[in-house]
């Protein structure tokens, strides 16, 4: 190494060195090239081709019917609300743990516990749900004997939209809970002192000061959320079966040859769902960019 | 002391078993410029920090013109701070930040704008409305905190440490600017820091604090000059200490080890046998004979530092090592470490330490 | 006021979490008419089916684990040491796979190594297996990279690698005898979460075809009424233990030595 140098002039030493140092990335290129990039790349060439390989805009086009446009509605509303809801209620939590004067001892295992829960997704969770909310789970039958509350007279079902959503916040939250309160931490004492003595309220200083800070990491939980629950099918096809035709489960119907119908279509249903997380993390990074102006 | 602005009375503050401040007596008057100075841990945070209200003192009072504010929230108190990491809202420009007091007060927008262009011209940043706290340096960053501070017109501005996060040089040139713009304003100022130089150079007083209790409360030169206790001679300034002993009490003569030296009226009630501690600040000291110090002690030079327009001396003296300023001069070379000298002063000038 | 509102909160989002535990767990007790029995624990643990699939997913995870610390740990070295400015783009591509749905990615998996393509690693069962490894190793990927790439910050890197070659060790050495050791409660951190996901990953097992896991707890599922509640237990407190794992090595591990600036 050291004669080598000696050898070449300084300036065609440190040109050859570069790519040799870029070179130590070529396992996880390969690894990433192959088992993420291609794959995906599969799937949006193959959205765009007939099966004998030419270029057409019918297979998406082919997903424009009812059926799948309900699927992919039901999907992205019950991504959006459960990606909402988890937000908000992760927030309050961590926001009730790190700023509502509540004992510090909380803090360890609320972590803890949040970071089991957000992993525990999944075929488990919605066993663990059927066990609670479904026909003869323990609060439904609690409700039912006990109180006279029937709740699938007032409409509540498992296998709905609100079913669904109630289910997965069960990891929504802890996750938004794990990201937002390394956040929350990052609010200064002085900041909310300063706008205090500045004479704001409470509410003024949440909405001048704080939630702007926030902004960008919220609205990057709440695309994470998103795309987490939109790419979750386990959970649903564990609980429902396929008897709610989310687009995920779709999809998963459409690999497995349950469906019959154009190869193809499978290709531009996938294309769909990467489009729609894409868009969602789209949106996040142009938001980001505007509300981080004061970021270096 | 119908006229003070600010009056601190009784004050306690306890956080369960401990007190960090106990008994603290204060009165300010309108346009004053008080100090709390003390080592860290002395409860002049603390103290400040119930005045802005962010703590509610245990027992006793604080009154702003005339009004009782004891348990006012800090938002309701019209109070301008300024504090030692800035604390400028990240998220808004320089211009929203030093307008923020005004818009929560709801104020209109025309008249937020000049406010605020008054207060970037009295700080001199008038370009830098536009910006983001993190385009500008400390110094300018906590001159906009100050001008933010001060938008709204408070009644009583508190400055907790404001210059202990800026380097040396913009240290000096902030400090002065505060202290001129304070002037110019007329506004009633409590400064916290732990800098003994920054209190002296800026305050019309200091509170020195220790132990949570205020140890002295003076103006600068008196706290200087007339310590009342050994604390404050040791935390304000550089102090060389001569133990002796009270050999005639009634002609006010101490022994010390190198000699004996005569203040008359100084020792008070001292009797003879008595150990004393006698104090002086380096300036007082004269290396040689000066003209009019009437006491002389023989020494051998130490140790000389070289500190540009100055030279700090070491002189042994019997046991004690004492330190003198004498000014550089080009045409004289420093005295040599070694050589024997004497030192002069004048008795009224020593420090009895109780 | 605030600390009434914050108990309130916290209490609410308690009940949530706890309720659907406590529901499973009653569940999964009341297989015996009439009281409570572990029976359904009994038949699950009993069932070969659980016993071959849950050793297949095991195994699967542990694979995952030794190749997701291979690849990982040299890449996150070597980026901090050599190229920190393709930093933004692997941390670009390490967090892809919580963009992109799994059941996508194993879809183009399906799709471009089939039977009939240029790397027919579904046509044996092996070539499946290793398939779905570097599936979950992409699942595991954000996790594991921010775990180690992490666990790096908190050691000087460039000066131990220099220490270490003035004393003439090579580039294994130096992986293997001082930045894994240095980097150990990270890697296990990331290894413990790998886990907790392969072990009850369903999508990518089922659409492969393999006997995992996952796919058998979704089988028992549709077909029985109190074992799915016992496997929900099993595998909460499987979750469980790995994230208690990653909390003791945390603690237990000696501080990093402490970085100068």
């Amino acid at each position: 190494m050291a004669s080598e140098t000696i050898r070449t002039a300084p300036a065609a030493s440190l040109r050859s060195r570069l790519p040799v140092n870029w070179l130590g990335l070529l396992p996880f290129a390969a690894f990433a090239l192959l088992f993420l990039i291609l794959p995906t790349m599969k799937i949006v060439i193959g959205a765009f081709q007939t099966p004998d390989g030419s270029f057409t805009f019918a297979n998406v086009a082919n997903l424009n019917t009812p059926s799948i446009r309900a699927a992919y509605w039901i999907s992205i509303r019950i991504s959006v609300a459960s990606a909402l809801l988890g937000c908000a209620i992760g927030f309050a939590m961590s926001a009730a743990v790190v700023l509502g004067g509540l004992p510090r001892v909380i803090r360890g295992p609320l972590l803890t516990f949040s970071g089991v829960a957000s992993n525990f997704a999944g075929v488990p969770l919605a066993f663990a749900f059927l066990a609670t909310l479904g026909p003869v789970g323990l609060v439904t039958v609690f409700l039912r004997t006990q109180l006279g509350i029937d709740l699938r007279l007032l409409g509540f079902n498992l296998l709905s939209f609100w079913g669904l959503t109630i289910t997965y916040l069960f990891f929504q939250i802890p996750l938004m809970i794990l990201i937002i309160t390394p956040a929350l931490d990052g609010l200064k004492r002085e900041w909310r002192e300063a706008a205090e003595v500045l004479g704001a309220t409470g509410v003024q200083y949440w909405r001048m000061v704080a939630l702007p800070i926030l902004f960008p990491s919220l609205l990057g939980t709440f695309a994470l959320l998103f795309a987490n629950a939109f790419g979750a099918v386990a959970t649903a096809i564990a609980l429902t079966g396929s008897s709610l035709s989310i687009a995920p489960i779709l999809l998963f119907a459409q690999i497995r040859g349950d469906v019959l119908g154009d190869p193809h279509l499978g290709y531009a249903l996938a294309f769909g769902m990467i489009v729609i997380t894409g868009i969602a993390n789209g949106i996040y990074i142009w938001l980001r960019a505007r509300s981080e102006r004061w970021l270096k | 002391m119908s006229e003070s602005f600010l009056s601190i009375r009784s004050v306690r503050k306890s956080f369960g078993a401990t007190t960090v401040v106990q008994d603290f007596n204060l009165e300010v008057a309108p346009g004053e410029f008080v100090s709390f100075l003390g080592p860290s841990g002395c409860g002049k945070t603390t103290v400040l920090r119930m005045v802005a209200g962010f703590e509610t003192p245990t027992s006793g009072a604080i009154v702003v013109a005339g009004k009782d504010v004891t348990r006012l929230r800090p938002n309701q108190r019209n109070i301008g701070m300024v504090f030692q990491a800035y604390a400028l809202f990240p998220n808004l420009t320089v211009a929203q930040n030093v307008g923020f007091g005004l818009k929560v007060a709801g104020m209109g927008r025309a008249d937020i704008d000049a406010r605020v262009k008054e207060m970037l011209a009295l700080i001199k940043l008038p370009e830098f409305g536009d910006r983001y706290p993190y385009q500008l340096s400390g110094g300018q960053q906590q001159r906009v905190a100050l001008a933010r501070a001060l938008a709204p017109k408070p009644k009583l501005l508190l400055l907790d440490e404001p210059l202990s996060a800026l380097d040396a040089k913009v240290r000096v040139s902030l400090r002065d600017e505060i202290r001129l713009i304070q002037k110019n304003l007329g506004i009633t100022t409590i400064f916290v820091t732990h800098d003994q130089e920054e209190a002296l150079s800026i305050s019309d007083r200091i509170v020195v604090m220790y132990g949570g209790k205020a140890e002295q409360v003076g103006a600068p030169f008196e706290i200087y000059n007339r310590p009342q206790s050994k604390f404050v001679a040791n935390f304000v300034g550089t102090l060389n200490v001569l133990e002796g002993t009270v050999s005639d009490a009634a002609a006010g003569k101490v022994a010390l080890a190198s000699g004996e030296i005569a203040l008359p009226g100084h020792l008070g009630g001292a009797r003879n046998g008595d150990a004393v501690s006698l104090a002086l600040r380096p300036e007082a000291i004269a290396l040689g004979q000066r003209a009019g110090a009437d006491t002389r002690l023989a020494g051998k030079i130490a140790d000389v530092h070289f500190l540009g327009s100055v030279i700090r001396v070491k002189v042994a003296v019997g046991e004690s090592i004492v330190s003198l300023d004498t000014f550089n001069s080009p045409s004289a070379p420093p005295p040599e470490i070694g050589q024997p000298t004497q030192i002069s002063f004048s008795a009224s000038d020593l420090l009895v330490l109780s | 006021m605030r600390r009434l509102w914050a108990w309130g909160a916290l209490f609410l989002g308690l009940l949530y979490f706890v309720l659907p535990l406590i529901g499973m767990t009653e569940f999964s007790l009341k297989m015996r008419r009439g009281e409570y029995s572990f029976d359904a624990y009994a038949k699950v643990l009993g069932d070969p089916r659980f016993q071959e699939t849950f050793s297949y997913s095991v195994a699967m995870a542990l694979f995952t684990i030794a190749f997701g610390v291979l690849l990982v740990v040299p890449t996150a070295y070597w980026v901090r040491l050599k190229v920190p400015r393709a930093r933004p783009w692997i941390e670009f591509v390490t967090l892809l796979p919580l963009v992109i749905p799994a059941i996508v990615i194993v879809f183009g998996y399906i799709r471009l190594y089939n039977t009939s393509s240029w790397l027919p690693l579904t046509g044996t069962a092996t070539g499946t297996n290793v398939l779905l490894m570097f599936g979950y190793a992409t699942l595991a990927l954000p996790y594991m990279y921010r775990a180690v790439d992490t666990g790096l910050r908190t050691i000087d890197v460039a000066t131990l690698t220099e220490a270490a070659q003035s004393l003439g060790a090579g580039w294994g050495t130096i992986l293997a005898r001082i930045i894994l050791p240095n980097v150990l409660v990270a890697v296990l951190s990331g290894a413990f979460l790998t886990f907790a996901i392969v072990i009850g990953e369903f999508t990518m097992a089922a659409l492969l075809n393999r006997p995992a896991f996952g796919p058998y707890m979704q089988l028992l599922g549709a077909n029985r009424a109190y074992e799915p509640a016992a496997l929900a237990v099993i595998s909460f407190s499987i979750t469980w233990l790995c994230m208690g794992l990653i909390q003791i090595v945390s603690r237990l591990a000696p501080k990093p030595p402490s970085q100068p600036n």
